[in-house]
């Protein structure tokens, strides 16, 4: 019951999370400074989570030829194809094949 | 009639692609839960009631080992406190939603779901809210299901296939495509060049740190543009 209890208080904080300024600024004037600012919020928390999953629970960086490599292949097919399926198939595919013959 | 169609399928098209990268993770979490000791349809919960992989990681990991309740929650809480950022930045384009779709959408509102919507924010109001409610379900639907599957599937599966790469790299994907200016750029690089000095901060809350100097580098380089 703890257990549930738990989950419980989670799930209703990650929704709050979600929704705090949805809801909140849903009839209010968003200043145009502050809007500008938003826009930045993507690419900032995409760019802080891939570093976040490259390193190891330690704070070390784990990057050899195969991770780097299908990065930058991974990053080159997203920005000319602007396709997620070729973005995968790409970076996987140089991931896999540089990390076997390596 | 037919764009609705048309941007169902856009819409479930690209999240088949995002969703692949979740498995491994779904997978992991399977094991997790039945190491942890915590009845597997209770954990499983989880999945539909916080939604959300890292932080149901986090969590059930923490309750496993013991962890007193409410350092378990808040350490769940701390992983998943992006979403205050993904709620603001989507808010504006909230606005021009009925109130049904704000309360509704902010439940689907995870990492791939607001990097995909945010691509579409300059779509007309009900072309977006068919996008982002599609791609939503459909994510969350194969969650459900991925998350139900892994409690048999986590123990047996190898996890060094290395298939958990696939994650960084949709990220990466996403982030590219999100770019249309040189200051988003410079705001992505600072974010990640900061999240790497803040890597050491606990319950991976150097994201914030690091996701917080992305955005004040993207408003200081715009306005010395301007």
């Amino acid at each position: 019951m703890t257990t549930f209890l738990a989950i419980l208080v989670t799930g209703l904080g990650t929704y709050l999370s979600r929704s705090i300024f949805i809801l909140s600024l849903a009839n209010r004037r968003i200043p145009p400074m502050v809007r500008a600012a938003l826009e930045y919020v993507a690419p900032a928390v995409l760019g802080a989570l891939v570093v976040t999953m490259l390193v190891t629970p330690e704070g070390k960086i784990a990057l050899g030829y195969a991770e780097v490599l299908a990065l930058a292949t991974a990053g080159a097919v997203a920005l000319r194809t602007r396709n997620h399926i070729l973005t995968l198939v790409a970076g996987m595919a140089v991931f896999w094949i540089v990390r076997t013959i390596t | 009639m037919s764009g609705e169609g048309a941007t169902l399928k856009t819409a479930i098209g690209d999240a088949l692609p995002v969703f692949v990268p979740a498995i491994p993770f779904a997978l992991v979490l399977g094991v997790a839960i039945m190491r942890s000791g915590i009845d597997p349809l209770l954990a499983w919960s989880s999945s539909l009631i916080i939604y959300g992989g890292a932080s149901q990681l986090t969590l059930i990991t923490l309750l496993g080992e013991g962890a007193a309740g409410a350092a378990a929650i808040t350490a769940a809480l701390i992983v998943n406190a992006r979403h205050l950022m993904y709620s603001a930045a989507m808010a504006p384009t909230f606005q021009q939603q009925p109130a049904w779709f704000r309360w509704i959408g902010s439940y689907f509102l995870i990492d791939q779901v607001f990097a995909l919507g945010m691509l579409r924010i300059n779509d007309d109001p009900r072309n977006f809210r068919i996008y982002y409610l599609a791609v939503g379900v459909t994510f969350w639907l194969l969650w459900v299901i991925t998350t139900a599957f892994a409690l048999w599937l986590g123990p047996l599966v190898p996890l060094d296939w290395g298939i958990g790469f696939a994650v960084p790299i949709l990220f990466l994907g996403l982030l590219v495509m999100g770019i249309d200016r040189w200051p988003k750029a410079a705001a992505a690089l600072a974010a990640a060049l900061v999240t790497l000095v803040a890597a050491d901060l606990p319950h991976r809350s150097g994201l914030l740190v690091g996701a917080l100097a992305g955005v004040v580098t993207g408003v200081l380089l715009e306005r010395l543009k301007a």
